[in-house]
């Protein structure tokens, strides 16, 4: 009796031991995994409704939902173009007020947003943006980035330099809107590498805005080659902005003089690319942005992670990630998960993407 | 006043309306009675809700006042833009003020003095005051105002209630008493409703249509920096289109296009039908186009089922003849 209740006693610090031991070992460098099956009400915000991209990363979103179990089913809430900074505000806070676990947003409004979404966040919502994140970091717990920003900023210089042709010459940005922080960081990015000696022949003349609005796009696109008759390249570093940008100088018949480039998605270039207005443009996946976006806010919401520098985790197909501090925001506390990769699209490569 | 006759009221219709929509987002969503939710559906249109104020009495004097969103906007910048040169900020905020004040006076000199109709007149305002402020402040985004001034936008001052708030409820008082209780209320009605037998009448025209406007405009500079103050950065487009909301507002209201007719209950009543209707749309997760449909919808009605009343009225008694 009395050595079968000490060997019980013996096994039972043993296995607490090994319970320790393992719950230290995860506490240190260990890649978090997630539990399914957690009932999380979760809200996937894009800057608005009615274009592809975010469209996409609602697929990606809705992939990872499936994967994680989620029985709570995803929102996927929206404003319209022109009401993208109060509706945005208006749904953040709509969304605390119905005790929203998870935000997933694509900031349109700047940091205009910060307070709402810092109201969120005290009433106990994680804040996880993606594709554009809260400039100031104030009111987001991380940010899921698509690519590397400087890298961004490298890749339109190249794109513009190889475009303008062996004299180089000058070319100017269609952004989206002054707002959006996304592509502000890009451009920035972009100002920084044209100080390379090599970009010497190229000059960037103007930025201009079309909000993201077709229309606005197209004839701010117009305005450029009005403004400057010798300019040789409209780098775009938006979906919306590109395509209307290229059908502008095929509508104008510019294509063979000004040539135009940026970030575009396969499907919506490829007349562009295949009739030489857009020969080269680069992109990443965004359905695959909203399903990391999703994978990070569901293991935030649950607690399976916290949002700290240094901390990895498994999301799904795509593997393991690391949290790390946002070196393109380095005046902020904002973090970072990092995405990649970047694809160059050509009239070579397109149409397979587009399918 | 017999029971059928409040009935046919404008006010009654909407108050139905209202009752109609707060029971249904009662039933929808079991966040809609809160005082948190409460504070932040009026936080979210409060700056709208304000110009509304004065709009009722631009409106009902027979007037129409194009400009104001675009007056927020410049007051917005003008504020913004000094502050961003060194100005200390009250000074700045005072600035705005003054320039919302100017604009109000230029409306007001070719409306009231030279006699051109308020709808052209404004809507060069509208594209001009628009021009002053996206030239101030171009395609950026200004903000880093101090602590104080985004915490007064942003924070709860008297219990659960905002600045903007309160100082929407006292203008509602002192509009109500300006509208229904004073002289010069008697006097916008007055040329709102004839502004011939006004004027042959000895009625000071130009001065009531001045205050109107001057009114209007520095109401709207000050919403423009309340709005400044919530969301904590300005940019040249601050406030773009929200005159067509405040204006269908105030029609919703039951205030006549025609002018001379309306009161600030009815206006009242509008703002609480659209607020709730859009933040219960909001709690039930519709958001974008749809609810500019539902709100478009109401507001084609708001405007046809009047004047189809007054139609069939007409027929009615034709017939008894």
């Amino acid at each position: 009796m009395e050595r079968e209740r000490k060997m019980k006693k013996y096994m039972m610090s043993a296995a607490a031991c090994a319970l320790l031991a393992l719950a230290s070992q995860s506490a240190s460098a260990q890649t978090a995994m997630a539990t399914p099956g957690k009932a999380v009400s979760m809200v996937l915000l894009p800057k608005f409704l009615g274009i592809l991209p975010f469209d996409q990363a609602h697929k990606g979103a809705e992939e990872a939902a499936a994967e994680l179990k989620n029985p709570t089913a995803l929102q996927f809430l929206g404003p319209t173009p022109q009401n993208s900074v109060a509706g945005q505000i208006e749904i953040v806070t709509n969304a605390a007020t119905q005790g929203i676990q998870a935000l997933m947003v694509s900031d349109n409004a700047g940091d205009q947003l910060a307070p709402a979404a810092k109201a969120a966040q005290a009433k106990g919502a994680k804040v996880v943006t993606w594709d554009s994140p809260i400039p100031s970091a104030n009111g987001e717990d991380v940010f899921v980035a698509q690519v590397d920003f400087n890298d961004i900023g490298k890749v339109m210089a190249d794109m513009a330099l190889g475009l303008a042709g062996a004299d180089g010459g000058k070319f100017a940005v269609l952004s989206a809107s002054p707002d959006a922080s996304n592509q502000n960081a890009w451009i920035a990015a972009m100002k920084i590498a044209l100080k390379d000696a090599k970009y010497s022949k190229i000059s960037l003349v103007d930025v201009v805005y079309g909000n993201d609005e077709s229309e606005k796009s197209y004839t701010q696109a117009q305005a450029l080659v009005d403004k400057y008759p010798d300019l040789k390249v409209i780098m775009a570093p938006t979906t919306v902005g590109i395509v209307a940008a290229a059908k502008a100088m095929q509508d104008e018949k510019l294509c063979d003089k000004v040539k135009v480039s940026g970030l575009g998605l396969p499907s919506e270039m490829l007349a562009y690319s295949k009739n030489g207005c857009a020969p080269q443009f680069a992109l990443w996946s965004f359905v695959d942005l909203g399903y990391l976006a999703y994978y990070t806010s569901y293991m935030l919401a649950t607690d399976q992670m916290k949002a700290a520098d240094g901390v990895k985790f498994k999301a799904g197909r795509m593997g393991e990630y690391t949290i790390t501090k946002d070196p393109t925001r380095p005046d902020t506390k904002g973090l970072r998960i990092l995405m990649g990769p970047f694809t160059i699209y050509t009239k070579d490569n397109v149409e397979a993407a587009a399918k | 006043m017999s029971l059928p006759a409040l009935l046919k009221r404008w006010e009654a219709l909407l108050f139905l309306v209202l009752i109609v929509v707060v029971a249904a987002n009662i039933a929808e969503s079991r966040y809609f009675l809160s005082v948190g939710n409460f504070v932040n559906m009026f936080q979210l249109s409060i700056e709208k809700c304000i110009v509304a104020l004065t709009m009722t009495l631009v409106i009902i004097g027979g007037d129409i006042d194009l400009s104001v969103a675009s007056v927020m906007g410049m007051a917005a910048c003008v504020m913004a833009y000094l502050f961003h040169l060194g100005a200390p900020l009250p000074l700045a905020i005072l600035a705005a003020l003054g320039a919302g004040i100017l604009a109000g006076l230029n409306n007001a000199f070719w409306i009231a003095y030279v006699g051109l109709p308020s709808l052209a007149v404004t809507l060069a305002g509208l594209i001009g005051y628009r021009g002053i402020a996206r030239i101030l402040i171009e395609d950026r985004a200004v903000g880093g105002f101090p602590l104080w001034f985004n915490t007064l936008g942003q924070q709860a001052l008297v219990g659960p209630l905002t600045l903007a708030i309160l100082i929407f409820v006292v203008l509602f008082i002192v509009f109500a008493f300006v509208l229904h209780g004073s002289a010069f209320g008697r006097l916008v009605y007055v040329v709102g409703s004839n502004v011939q037998a006004a004027r042959y009448s000895g009625v000071r025209v130009g001065l009531v249509k001045t205050a109107v406007f001057v009114g209007s405009s520095a109401v709207a500079a000050l919403a423009g920096i309340l709005y400044a103050a919530r969301l904590g950065s300005v940019r040249g487009d601050t406030a773009d289109g929200f005159e067509l909301d405040i204006i269908t507002t105030v029609l919703l209201g039951g205030v006549s296009i025609f002018g001379g007719k309306g009161n600030l209950v009815g206006v009242g009543l509008s703002l609480l039908v659209i607020l709730s209707l859009r933040n219960g749309m909001g709690l039930a997760d519709i958001t974008g186009n749809t609810q500019n449909y539902v709100i478009g919808g109401l507001l084609i009605l708001s405007v046809l089922i009047p004047n189809m009343s007054q139609d069939l009225r007409n027929k009615w008694k034709g017939r008894e003849k």
